[in-house]
Parts: C-alpha cells; sequence; structure tokens
C-alpha cells in the first residue's frame, strides 16, 4: 500500500514510517501542511494519514482543498484533540476517520487497513460470504453451512462489521465506535462480552473457527483455509 | 405587567403631573376669584362713597332720595339705609342686619342671588348697605373648575396611554437584552443584543453588554485555544512516550522487560484516560453542547444501553433490566447521556456484589422526565450519601480514582447541562440514584 503521512513531530513521524515500513508499506512522509498538500494533489495514495495540527496549514484546511479538489484518497486525520465538536468538525471537513493521539500502532495500522479496502460507495453489496458463512444483508438472515443461525440486532451489526472487514484486524475501539458509536472508553468489556456470545452462536459446533482473537490488538474474521 | 419598571415610572409621573395641574387649577381658581372680588369691592366702594357725600350735603332724606333715584335705573348695585335701632329707611337692602363691614349675603325669592354687601355706620346713626351680585364670580369659578377637571382627565388618560406605549418599547427592548442573556446561558457565546439606530440609554446599555460578552466570547476563546494546546502539548510528548514503549515492547525478549513495558503502556493508556475524561466534563460544564440538543426519547435511549449492557452484567453475576415501556421525551444530547446512563450502571456494578439486581427506570410524568438507576446492593449509609452527592459536584476531591470519581462527575455535569436534578436515595435496600430531566 502507498501511504502519505503528514506529521509535523520529527520523532513521532519517524517512529510511525518506520513501522508503517515495516509492515510492508511504502511512505511518503511530508513534515508541513503545504508539503503535503503538494503530495496529496501530485501524487496517487491509498490512504493519507493527516496531523490534524500543523505549523503553518492547519490539517483541517488542507484536507478542505484536498476535497475541493476531488481527490478522493481516503484520509485519517490524527488529532490531539478529542472534543465531540472537533470529531464532528473533522468529520465535516472530509476525514473518513479520526484517530486520538497517542494510539496504538496496530490501532493505526488496523484502521488504515480498513479505510484502504473500503470498496466503493456506488457498489452495493447485499450478501456477505466467509468461508461457508454468509449473511444476507435484505433478508438480514445469517447462515452457516446452510444452517440458520439467529442473532440479536446488536450481533448482527458486529457480524457484518466483522464479515465487511474480512481477513483485516479490527479493533476494540473502532468496534465500540461504529456500532454502539461511543467515542469514550467503558469500564466494562461490552465488546469481549457481545463477542463471545456472537463466538458462541458461529462457531460452536463446527470444526473450523471463523471469529480469531488478534491479542492485544482485536479480531479478526478469516477462513483458516485461506 | 405590573412587574414592569417603566409602567410603574409611567404611572408615578402621570399621578405627579396630575397632582401639578390639579394644584395649578386650585391656585387659578383662587386668584380669579380674588381679582375679580377686588374689582366688585372697588366698584362698591365708589358708589357708597358716592352716597356718604349725598348724606353729607342733603342729610338722610338727600340719601334716601339719591337712593330710591338709583333703584330705577338698570345695572345699578343695590343699596340699603337703615336708622341707627335698624328700622328700614329705603332701598331693597333696608332690610338687612348685618355688622359694618364686608359680608356676603344670599337672597332667596324668585332669583336666588348671592350679594357682596358694604355695611357703613354714618355720622348721624344711620346705616348704609351696598351690595352686588356675584353671581357671576361663581360662574366664572365654575367654568374655570370644569376645564381644569377636564384637562385633569386628560392628563391622567395621555399620561396611562404613554405609560403603557413606554413600557411596551422599554419591554420589547428588555426582552431582547434578557433574550440574549438566556441564549448566552445556553452556551450560544455568538449571540448579540440587537441594537437599532438610536443612541439613548438603553441602547448604550446594549453596547455595553455587547462588548462584555464580547469580552467573555474572546476570553472563553482563549481558553478554549489554551486548552487545545496543552491538549496537543501533552499529547505529543504522551505520543512519543507510548511510541518508545511500543517499540520497546516489539523488541523485548526477556519475560520481564515485556511484562514491565506492557505495565508501562497500560499507565500511559490510564493517564490518558483520565485526561479525555476531564476534558470531556469541561466540554459539557462549557455548555456549547446545548445548541445541539435534539428530542430524545430517553426509555429508547435506555433500552439501548440496557441491552448492550445486559450480557457483561449477566457474567458478572447481576441483572440489569428496564423498566418503562412508554416513551419519555426529553431535549438532550443523546451521546451524553448514553454516556451518563453508562457511568451510572459501571458504578451500580462495581459497587454491588454478584447476584445483585439492578433496574434501570424511566418514568415520564407533567413535573419531567425521571431516569433512575437502582440496585439493591448494600447502598450508602446517609452520612456517606451526602458526602457522595458533595463529590458530584466536587471534582477536586475524586480525582485521584479516574474510574468512578470522574465517572461521577461526568453524570453530574451532563444533568447540570440538561438542567436535570441528580439525587442519591435510599432504595431498601440500596442505592437509588434519580435524575429528573425538565420535561421537553
Amino acid at each position: 500500500m502507498k501511504l502519505l503521512l503528514v506529521e509535523d513531530d520529527e520523532e513521532a513521524a519517524e517512529y510511525l514510517k518506520r513501522a508503517l515500513i515495516e509492515a510492508g508499506h511504502a511512505v511518503d512522509h511530508a513534515a508541513s501542511g503545504r508539503d503535503g498538500l503538494f503530495l496529496a494533489a501530485s501524487e496517487s495514495y491509498d490512504v493519507i494519514v493527516l496531523d490534524r495540527m500543523l505549523p503553518q496549514m492547519d490539517g483541517l484546511a488542507i484536507l478542505r482543498t484536498i476535497r475541493g479538489a476531488r481527490v478522493k484518497t481516503p484520509v485519517l486525520l490524527l488529532t490531539a484533540l478529542d472534543g465531540i465538536d472537533d470529531r464532528v468538525e473533522g468529520l465535516d471537513a472530509g476525514a473518513d476517520d479520526y484517530l486520538v493521539k497517542p494510539f496504538a500502532f496496530v490501532e493505526l495500522m488496523a484502521r488504515i487497513n480498513a479505510l484502504a479496502r473500503r470498496p466503493p460507495p456506488q457498489e452495493v453489496v447485499t450478501v456477505l460470504q466467509v468461508g461457508d458463512l454468509r449473511m444476507d444483508l435484505l433478508k438480514r438472515s445469517v447462515t452457516r453451512a446452510n444452517v440458520r443461525i439467529d442473532l440479536q440486532p446488536r450481533e448482527f451489526q458486529l457480524l457484518e462489521y466483522l464479515m465487511r472487514n474480512a481477513g483485516r484486524v479490527v479493533t476494540r475501539t473502532m468496534l465500540l465506535e461504529s456500532i454502539w458509536n461511543f467515542h469514550f472508553e467503558p469500564q466494562t468489556n461490552i465488546v469481549e462480552t457481545h463477542m463471545s456470545r456472537l463466538r458462541a452462536k458461529i462457531d460452536r459446533g463446527h470444526p473450523r473457527e471463523l471469529i480469531h482473537t488478534v491479542r492485544g490488538s482485536g479480531y479478526t474474521m478469516h477462513d483458516g483455509a485461506a | 405587567m405590573f412587574g414592569s419598571s417603566s409602567l410603574r415610572l409611567a404611572a408615578f409621573y402621570t399621578a405627579g403631573f396630575a397632582m401639578a395641574v390639579a394644584i395649578l387649577g386650585l391656585v387659578t381658581i383662587f386668584a380669579t376669584r380674588a381679582a375679580l372680588i377686588e374689582q366688585f369691592d372697588a366698584r362698591i366702594r365708589t358708589e357708597s362713597t358716592a352716597v356718604k357725600v349725598d348724606y353729607q350735603t342733603g342729610g338722610a332724606p338727600g340719601m334716601i332720595g339719591e337712593i330710591n333715584e338709583r333703584r330705577n335705573t338698570p345695572g345699578e348695585l343695590s343699596f340699603g339705609a337703615q336708622t341707627a335701632d335698624g328700622r328700614p329707611l329705603a332701598g331693597p337692602l333696608a332690610r338687612l342686619r348685618r355688622p359694618a363691614g364686608w359680608s356676603t349675603v344670599r337672597l332667596g325669592g324668585a332669583h336666588p342671588t348671592v350679594l357682596r354687601v358694604l355695611t357703613e355706620e354714618l355720622p348721624g346713626g344711620y346705616r348704609l348697605m351696598v351690595g352686588d351680585d356675584i353671581e357671576r364670580v361663581v360662574d366664572l369659578q365654575q367654568s374655570v373648575l370644569k376645564g381644569f377637571a377636564l384637562a385633569l382627565g386628560a392628563v391622567v388618560a395621555v399620561g396611562v396611554a404613554c405609560g403603557f406605549a413606554l413600557s411596551r418599547a422599554v419591554q420589547r427592548r428588555m426582552s431582547a437584552i434578557s433574550g440574549t442573556a438566556e441564549a448566552i446561558i445556553d452556551g450560544d457565546l455568538a449571540r448579540r443584543i440587537p441594537v437599532g439606530a438610536g443612541d439613548d440609554d438603553l441602547a448604550r446599555l446594549a453596547h455595553t453588554i455587547n462588548r462584555m460578552l464580547d469580552r467573555i466570547a474572546a476570553l472563553m476563546d482563549s481558553l478554549r485555544q489554551v486548552s487545545n494546546n496543552i491538549a496537543h502539548d501533552l499529547r505529543t510528548p504522551l505520543t512519543r512516550l507510548r511510541q518508545r514503549l511500543e517499540l520497546s515492547l516489539r523488541q523485548a525478549e526477556d519475560p520481564v522487560h515485556r511484562t514491565q513495558t506492557e505495565g508501562a503502556l497500560r499507565d500511559v493508556d490510564a493517564i490518558l484516560a483520565t485526561f479525555s475524561a476531564l476534558l470531556r466534563i469541561a466540554e459539557v460544564e462549557a455548555g456549547a453542547r446545548r445548541s445541539a440538543f435534539r428530542r430524545e426519547d430517553l426509555t429508547a435511549l435506555a433500552r439501548t444501553v440496557v441491552e448492550d449492557f445486559a450480557p457483561a452484567a449477566e457474567d458478572a453475576g447481576h441483572s440489569l433490566a428496564l423498566d418503562g415501556d412508554r416513551p419519555a421525551w426529553i431535549e438532550g444530547d443523546p451521546e451524553l447521556i448514553t454516556q451518563m446512563m453508562v457511568n451510572l450502571i459501571e458504578n451500580a456494578l462495581r459497587h454491588t456484589p454478584p447476584g445483585s439486581d439492578i433496574a434501570v427506570r424511566v418514568t415520564a410524568s407533567g413535573e419531567g422526565v425521571v431516569l433512575a438507576v437502582i440496585d439493591d446492593g448494600p447502598g450508602v449509609p446517609e452520612a456517606e450519601r451526602e458526602r457522595l452527592f458533595g463529590r458530584f459536584y466536587r471534582l477536586e476531591h475524586s480525582r485521584s480514582t479516574p474510574g468512578s470519581g470522574l465517572g461521577l462527575a461526568l453524570v453530574s455535569a451532563v444533568a447540570w447541562l440538561h438542567r436535570a436534578e441528580v439525587k442519591l436515595l435510599d432504595a431498601r435496600p440500596g442505592l437509588e440514584v434519580r435524575v429528573t430531566f425538565p420535561p421537553a
């Protein structure tokens, strides 16, 4: 994947760049808003990782300029501001996702992956399939090996999210934000409790598990055979 | 309406002005009367002197002749003469018995009249009386009185009308000012008092208040700027610290080193959680979120939260259930209300032993919408409850324990933002946290 990293803090940028390259990505780094804007407009990237607070040119201003120029590259906004209004403002300016500093590297990686392979909006998906697990989004039904599975609404949402991101790591925070719309950290492990119930319904009695825990980062769904 | 200071002022002025008109009327009446009487008196005195001259030259018969002669002249005054023992000699006033000097006489009969009479003792013991009809003075006095009464009525009517108009105008401008103040209290710091073209005291007051609001907005802005800077300046080194720890964790081969680093990472995240909670509370307390309020069904929000937390509660050996099935509408921020409910439920989960039941109750009545989180755990003793309640408002005391203390502080801040009241009650057994929202 080809990534653009716009971050003014040299040390943080150096670390992120190294870690992203280690993870197998090509990374261009811009230390100022102006350089970032120039690169974003002239090169083609899979994902742009943009720091919100930059000297000279504010990250949001860059984002608006990029969007104004019809560049549709997914943008992940990194920010030290986590007020509700800050988040709304960031998304309104055209950000696709929002990550508050400091963050775990796995969190950043998971979000970049989720953004990069997002299907184009005009493509309407009605059926999701992972191994012998099949989800019909129109009938709101789930079957595994042709056996119907009854799910609670939240479990259905959770499974849909996992299946849409099959093969990628999905973090706890991503689930909290997109399934529960929680932009805070609850003390209770509601993700884990829902996930264990979902797993019991999906994987119990089947020789091959589809939902896997990724230690220290989150979950992933894949057909082990692949 | 009577609470209006401008109306009271207008009433006060109207009363004062009416009083002035009344005094002016009385003074005018007395002054005209005195002036007229003076004229009458002068004429009476002149005529009296003329008759006295006749008496001096012609004696009593001369005087009687003169009186009888004048009696038949139209427009003449009335005369009367009598002897020292009161026997009438001549003239229509001859039968009057009045001491020497001025007096007022009312005569009945077909044409009742009021006379001003001068009685004089003549040297021979005769008495001469000269009088004039002052009915005209009384008439004049009455028409002056009528005129002033009319004027007084007009003054009061105009005064009251002006008072109402004035108070309406002032009221309108006052409500513009208080409306702006209410909007500011609700967190809309951009609002200003509309200022018209005029340059009167109210316009100047509006200008001054607007300048004050500009100043407050500037201060709030710089406060926000400062906290943004702090957020940025703290998060940047925290980000580096976290990255260094992650890097160190990846390179760690020694298990002790790993465990230490993992612990350090957890500590960084805990610092960050406290930091975020504090910023969130400050954001809520700033009140700006009120502009994002919308109509929400509290029952529906509570149902979602209860359904989301019931499995976790069950795993911890608790039961969590919703009590309430009818919609309960409030004006609010769904995200913050959800976080408040989560904090209350987690608080109940943390402070009750396994096996406890937790109920979330939503009831709506005319007085408002009540959200209650009730557990049947050990509860909180009355004295402690006061202290806990105090904590709700005294963030300082609970800062050391991020999970609980700030959780309740946030509940308190969110309740304040929604103009809701938080109460801790004895659920016999257990604790009930009751949040009462004003009706939508």
